[in-house]
């Protein structure tokens, strides 16, 4: 077992209060950090492609202060180190420095800026205060993607060993251990799962659905964040109502050897994400799969579709999210679901990865309108949306929950309150994990849901227990 | 006077505008060099439809008007419109590039000219107010945001008094040298500030063709880091 120590003890300021908040490092380094830092940088710039934007970027950053108003760290706190300019000029201010002809000019004649063990400090702090939700990208005159330069900040830093050990373990797990998976759930304990899903969903319904494990050849093989197995049954159980309901249950499978969508690599680290990434569409290749069918989770989406492409080569599958498929099912006609179960009011929370984009946004709506009558918005919502304050795997971290619940999700909790919602539908497990947390600490009269969790109460299968039924004996059952 | 003049109207101009030709030509070939040499096939990845629709909602940016930034906002895309348009299309300018590049551009009026120009330097100023007294742009500017400001402010203000006698406490000449050093200064410094986003606005706005990451990098970062040591 590594040594596990902690780097910074959470420091209060005299002055003004503020707190920094520190996450577990494995073996962190302490000696020779600037030269190693640098070391990395030069390796990372020499293989990748980052370096004409970051010339650009470094060029023509006007530092307007716009991504400020955008960014929900900073309207928490108000300290200028978490305006999203700052933080990435810490990076871009050592890339100049250190890595481009004007910057070195530069240090012949004034001192300037020389990267010391203290900015490394405030590297580590800043950009893991970062969600990584892009808000900000999109309000920058400039177009400086700030959620990309975090992302190359982590990736360095993580070469040089520091990393919350939270993200570290779980991509270690996923990559080398014997169960590739986060949550470390062997193949057994996930047959047992599907197992207990059948039986609720038989229970409930009356109609054995057997969740396919390992079948060859079928058109859909499904990942979802791993951590649903354990934390969102329903969520699994309303995918699998709706595929059972379109008439497509001999048409998808999960894998048996790989059966996370989750891919932490895409908040942290290139090779990380590369591999998670070759290691899903290995499994698609395995099964002979036609495509990569996500659940509710918005950082496996936005991974498995954006960078299945860019990793896969020749094998590129396409990517669905579950949301796609269901609302492809309503339209078509192939499912119905029930308008009059769901009669609490509901709001819908955007997952960044998949709706900042404006990839995922409308599906949803269309969805949760075709069966949810007191529908309202959050604001603002869709591409605009704020961070649940866990993004970018910060709600992995748990030791930095005063952080994401006092600054990270501040915002989202107004947010919340203000809608008077007594569901809030949020199709990510990050999300989830995170809104639940913040309901309690905040004490808000709510509760959260997957938006599969509301089909399954509502949707109407021939043949089998119709949902008011089902509600009524959910009802009995409650008593 | 009349000689230093000639000077800063002829060899020292010529100098100063290539030299902002050339150094925002650089910029662009460099960046085209990477996209085509680095990112090869992957171009074809990328969302360009997004990238395109993203660059032309800033042209006119009235989507992104948001509560907090208003003020500055306003008076950054307002005075970006007197800094195109009076610099290129007053009467006075059109002879000039009639002669330097044999441009016969129609041009505006002196009256309309006078009133983008007083809107620009009011635009200026509360840009320069706005760093000033707004605590989070105060915190983020450094000494080269300020004398951009300045530098943009000094063509326009002495252009304005060198063709406004009545108004001109200094004599023509010394005004218009001004107005012509000022203006060449502000050439040469564009490449090297971010007023090179003339050219790189619209590089900067790739990033969606950035997350095309390279295929591998990630296994060679590590192998010359680590070896070939476990690195998860």
């Amino acid at each position: 077992m590594d040594e596990v120590v902690e780097v910074l003890k959470p420091i209060v300021d005299e002055d003004n209060g503020n707190k920094t908040y520190p996450y577990y490092i494995e073996n962190p380094v302490t000696e020779n950090r600037v030269e190693r830092f640098l070391e990395a940088f030069a390796a990372v710039l020499h293989f990748t492609d980052y370096k004409p934007l970051l010339d650009s970027y470094c060029t023509s950053n006007a530092k307007c202060n716009r991504c400020a108003v955008t960014c929900p760290v900073y309207l928490a706190t108000g300290d200028p180190k978490d305006i999203p300019c700052y933080r990435t000029n810490l990076l871009l201010d050592v890339y100049k420095r250190y890595f481009t002809f004007s910057g070195w000019l530069n240090s012949r004649f004034s001192n300037g800026i020389d990267l010391t063990e203290e900015i490394i400090d405030e590297m580590l702090n800043l950009f893991y205060r970062c969600t990584a939700c892009r808000r900000c990208t999109q309000e920058c005159p400039m177009g400086v993607d700030h959620g990309l330069m975090t992302r190359l900040g982590r990736y360095v830093l993580s070469l040089i060993g520091i990393v919350p050990k939270a993200l570290q373990v779980a991509t270690r797990e996923q990559l080398e251990g014997e169960t590739r998976n986060t949550s470390k759930i062997p193949k057994i304990a996930l047959m047992n799962t599907l197992e207990f899903l059948s039986d609720e969903i038989e229970e409930s319904f009356g109609i054995r659905m057997d969740v396919p494990v390992d079948e060859y050849d079928r058109e859909y093989v499904f990942f979802c964040a791993v951590s649903d197995y354990l934390m969102e049954p329903e969520t699994l159980m309303g995918n699998a109502v709706v595929l059972y309901a379109a008439g497509d249950w001999d048409k998808w499978t999960i894998g048996g050897n790989d059966f996370d969508g989750i891919n932490y690599g895409l908040f942290y680290s290139d090779w990380h994400l590369e591999n998670i990434i070759k290691q899903l569409v290995h499994e698609v290749t395995r099964l002979g799969g036609k495509k990569i069918l996500i659940g509710e989770c918005g950082h496996a989406s936005r991974s498995a579709h954006d960078f299945v492409p860019v990793f896969a080569g020749k094998e590129t599958y396409p990517v669905l999210n579950f949301m796609e498929y269901t609302l492809d099912c309503i339209e078509k006609g192939k499912i119905k679901l029930n308008p009059n179960i769901i009669t609490e009011r509901v709001t819908y929370h955007d997952p960044c990865n998949i709706s900042r984009s404006g990839w995922i946004v409308e599906q949803p709506r269309k969805i949760i309108r075709s069966f949810i009558k007191d529908f309202v918005e959050m604001e603002p919502h869709g591409k605009n949306n704020y961070c649940c304050g866990g993004g970018g795997g910060l709600v992995s971290v748990d030791e930095i929950y005063d952080f994401r619940m006092n600054i990270g999700g501040k915002m989202k909790a107004d947010q919340i309150r203000e809608t008077g919602a007594q569901i809030v539908i949020s199709p990510c497990a990050n999300c989830k994990k995170q809104l639940k947390e913040l309901v309690e600490f905040y004490e808000l009269p709510c509760k959260v849901m997957g938006l599969h969790d509301l089909i399954l109460k509502a949707i109407e299968i021939p043949g089998a227990k119709s949902a008011e039924e089902r509600k009524e004996e959910a009802a009995m059952f409650e008593m | 006077m009349e000689q230093w003049l000639d000077f800063a109207k002829g060899p020292l101009f010529t100098f100063a505008f290539l030299f902002m030709i050339l150094g925002l030509f650089r910029h662009v070939v460099l960046q085209i060099y990477y996209l085509i040499v680095r990112k090869g096939k992957r171009l074809r990845n990328a969302p360009w439809k997004k990238i395109i629709l993203d660059t032309l909602s800033w042209v006119v940016p009235v989507k992104h008007f948001i509560p907090g930034t208003a003020f500055f906002s306003s008076a950054s895309f307002l005075s970006h419109i007197g800094v195109i348009l009076v610099p290129v299309f007053l009467a006075d300018h059109i002879v000039l590039w009639e002669g330097f590049l044999g441009l016969n551009l129609p041009s505006i009026s002196s009256g309309f000219a006078d009133v983008l120009t007083l809107f620009t330097i009011v635009c200026l100023i509360i840009l320069f107010c706005c760093r000033l007294f707004v605590g989070r742009q105060r915190a983020m500017s450094g000494t080269m945001d300020y004398l951009i400001l300045i530098m943009v402010f000094l063509p326009f203000a002495s252009g304005f008094l060198a063709s406004h006698p009545k108004m001109n406490p200094f004599s023509w000449d010394m005004m218009m040298l001004t107005h012509i050093l000022s203006a060449e200064v502000l050439f040469i410094m564009i490449p090297f500030t971010k007023l090179a986003h003339i050219v790189l606005f619209f590089f900067d706005r790739i990033s969606g063709l950035h997350w095309q990451l390279r295929p591998g990098a990630g296994d060679k970062v590590a192998d010359a880091l680590f070896g070939k040591e476990a690195r998860v």
